[in-house]
């Protein structure tokens, strides 16, 4: 090994170290504000843990929100809506992806479309739609919307697509039925895909805070980011960082650890669909 | 539609459909329930440290057992903003919205305009002795509540105004006894509390939403910038055009604070770890700041304005949130009786004496402070007095035709202006008052 070659490792490595620090320092200052007592702001020269550590702000944020509560119904919220979305972009996926039909491509194209459109615009109609067919105020009305998903279907079709119809022909010669062809052709070779898309939707719904904000008005139902809501003061009493980022991490943390803990299949499966 | 393989999808599939279906209406039937009682939704933003929540439920408890037959639900609706979209939202979506709403003071014709919400009035004639239930309420709080005929639309419930607080330890050690009075003086003091590392004044204009303190200003020069008529505003007078150039001196040529102004959030924060003697801030805050902190804390009028013929220059906005009642008008004279009387127990001086107490909003009614525990309260920190007393120099808050918009002009000509991007303030303002008298002839 040249001594060049070492060189160029080292400063790879303490290259990709700078960048790795560069983004954790947000999560750092937030965990850094979490622990400082709140009369003690931030100010130059003056940025790490102030006079003590101090957990008074997570009791704080406690008492505002309930958040074991908040997290039952995020998981139900965010799981629920998962798992449908699972059975329709699959199908969605196969249909478009193997099947022919009158309007395919104009279809692709409306659900392409679907993309663009900002989902602010759609408050009120979908508020309109929740409110006819009765589902005001349930957990059923928060993930209806989001029980098909467009970015999904166009993910998975491209995955399909890719997988050899010989396969297919093969398992239709062996016997198999539309349902097994899916399962064990099309499923069982689009896992990573799979597991980018849960990722993706997992991470956006449990940040999503309109929607439910708009949709729910009993806290039984209502998920994480409600509750945080209810810790950014600014209207009347300035802000309370301390209590705020508690609340942040609070809320963020079983998706920290989630990615820590799978970080090796996350980042293959991304490679490996192609999101980069 | 034809499958690549020419075959049909097979009856399992169909089943499977079939299943999901009938699952999805099982769902939506449990979604509907029956209610015998009359439930009245009571939307309120969190705007405050405590546990909101908590203390509303308590009110609700009290309120069900005093008058069985009604029950109160309820709803954290977000900030004020939130709660205006979501409610907003819900009406425009065909949705039942909420019976009873705190929301900004200004949001009244916004939210009249739209038919959404009907006159406090409308009760208050039905009263017996309804001239002296508006009568308690403090005339500087009704102003906002009321439009140019002098109905009543909503009710004072969670009010605050901007109020000076100051460090009296630092004042007492630079020789200074009493709290400034006029704007020269304010400066003076000002300047002689600057440190290196402590700001002698700190007024939060900075972040987007100058109007509401800027207002404080404009007032004690003589002139409010919004009067009764919601198609009148009044921006470009010698008034209005000298308080900005003030506020704007104090981050420059005065040098008592940042330049551009203070952010709101982080105000009071530095008066607290006493890196700031002097800020403006509201008294939403006062049960805050008096109990965190460690020196003696001063709280007295705003002197924004030049000293008057009393040698004074007192002037300040209201703020804060009112009680709406909503009806589209297919509500039943038991519901709205039912509406009418959780407004009056909401601003009943026992409820406002402990509102007030817990929070540190301005209790709006003259009796809630000889009622306990508030009566007691301000007896043990007179702190809390100056605020109501203050209401005797405050003016309205800014509301208009067309609110939202005109804020947002008047807040970003002002934010140019403070941050020094538009030199000529009386040019910059000249230009807004015309984009709003254009916005505002459609209303005349």
């Amino acid at each position: 090994m040249s001594h060049f070659y070492v060189i160029r490792r080292r400063g790879a490595d303490a290259l990709k170290m700078a960048i790795a620090i560069f983004f954790l320092l947000p999560l750092f200052f937030t965990a850094l504000v979490s622990l400082r007592p709140e009369t003690e702001p931030v100010t130059n020269g003056n940025i790490f843990f102030g006079s003590e550590i101090t957990l008074e702000n997570y009791r704080r944020a406690f008492i505002i929100a309930p958040w074991g509560l908040h997290y039952l119904n995020s998981i139900i919220f965010v799981g629920g809506t998962l798992l449908v979305q699972l059975f329709t972009v699959t199908f969605a996926a196969y249909a478009f992806a193997r099947m022919r039909f009158f309007g395919r491509n104009f279809l692709l194209m409306a659900i392409l479309l679907q993309l663009m459109i900002p989902s602010g615009v759609l408050l009120v109609q979908n508020f309109r739609t929740i409110n006819i067919l009765g589902l005001f105020d349930t957990r059923i009305a928060l993930m209806i919307p989001y029980w098909g998903s467009a970015f999904g279907v166009l993910l998975l079709r491209q995955t399909f697509r890719e997988i050899p119809i010989e396969l297919e022909e093969a398992a239709r010669i062996d016997g198999a039925n539309l349902l097994q062809v899916v399962r064990h052709v099309y499923v069982m070779n689009a896992i990573p895909a799979y597991l980018a898309f849960a990722l993706v939707s997992v991470s956006s719904h449990w940040n999503e805070f309109l929607w439910p904000f708009i949709i729910t008005r009993s806290e039984e139902i209502r998920p994480l980011t409600v509750g945080l809501n209810k810790l950014i003061k600014t209207t009347d009493q300035g802000a309370f960082y301390g209590q705020l980022m508690a609340g942040t991490l609070i809320v963020i943390a079983p998706l920290v650890i989630l990615f820590i803990v799978f970080q090796r299949q996350f980042v293959e499966s991304f490679a490996r669909s192609g999101i980069r | 539609m034809s499958i690549d393989k020419e075959r049909e999808p097979d009856m399992r599939l169909r089943n499977t459909l079939f299943v999901l279906a009938l699952a999805l209406c099982a769902m939506t039937a449990g979604a509907i329930s029956a209610q015998s009682d009359i439930v009245i939704d009571f939307y309120f933003p969190s705007a405050t440290a405590n546990d909101a929540e908590g203390i509303f439920q308590r009110y609700a408890d009290q309120f069900q057992e005093e008058n069985p037959g009604i029950t109160i639900n309820p709803v954290f609706s977000g900030s004020y903003t939130d709660t205006r979209n979501t409610i907003l939202t819900e009406l425009q979506g065909g949705g039942a919205g909420p019976d009873v709403a705190v929301m900004l003071s200004i949001d009244l014709y916004s939210f009249a305009e739209e038919g959404y919400i009907v006159p406090a009035q409308t009760f208050i004639d039905a009263m017996d002795d309804g001239q002296a239930y508006v009568d308690d309420f403090f005339p500087a709080l009704m102003a906002n509540g009321m439009d140019e005929m002098g109905n009543v639309w909503s009710i004072p419930f969670q009010r605050s105004t901007p109020i000076l607080y100051y460090n009296a330890d630092l004042l007492a050690e630079a020789g200074y006894d009493s709290p400034p009075t006029n704007n020269a003086e304010l400066v003076e003091i000002a300047q002689a509390l600057t440190t290196d590392d402590r700001d002698g004044l700190l007024v939060p204009v900075a972040g987007g939403f100058p109007i509401w303190m800027y207002q404080s200003f404009a007032i004690a020069y003589g002139r409010n910038i919004v009067g009764d008529d919601p198609t009148e505003v009044y921006f470009n007078t010698p008034e209005a055009v000298e308080a900005v150039e003030f506020v704007r001196s104090l981050g420059t040529d005065l040098g008592v604070g940042p330049a551009g102004g203070a952010a709101w959030g982080d105000t009071p924060v530095a008066f607290l770890a006493e890196q700031a003697a002097m800020i403006y801030h509201t008294t939403g805050n006062l049960t805050r700041i008096l109990s965190g902190a460690d020196f003696e804390v001063g709280v007295w009028y705003l002197p924004s304005g030049p000293a008057g013929e009393d040698g004074a220059g007192y002037g300040a906005p209201t703020g804060g949130g009112n009680l709406y009642i909503f009806d589209d008008g297919s509500k039943s004279d038991a519901e709205l009786d039912a509406i009418w009387k959780w407004v009056m127990f909401l601003s009943s001086p026992e409820i406002q004496s402990d509102w007030g107490a817990t929070t540190g909003y301005i209790a709006s009614n003259a009796a809630a402070w000889e009622t306990e525990p508030l009566a007691s309260l301000a007896l043990e920190h007179p702190q809390y007095g100056v605020a109501r007393d203050q209401l005797q120099h405050a003016g309205k808050e800014f509301s208009s035709y067309a609110t939202i918009t005109i804020q947002g002009i008047i807040n970003g000509t002002l934010e140019s202006i403070l941050t020094g991007e538009a030199e000529d303030a009386q040019a910059a303002m000249d230009a807004a008052q015309a984009q709003i008298d254009g916005i505002l002839a459609d209303y005349r």
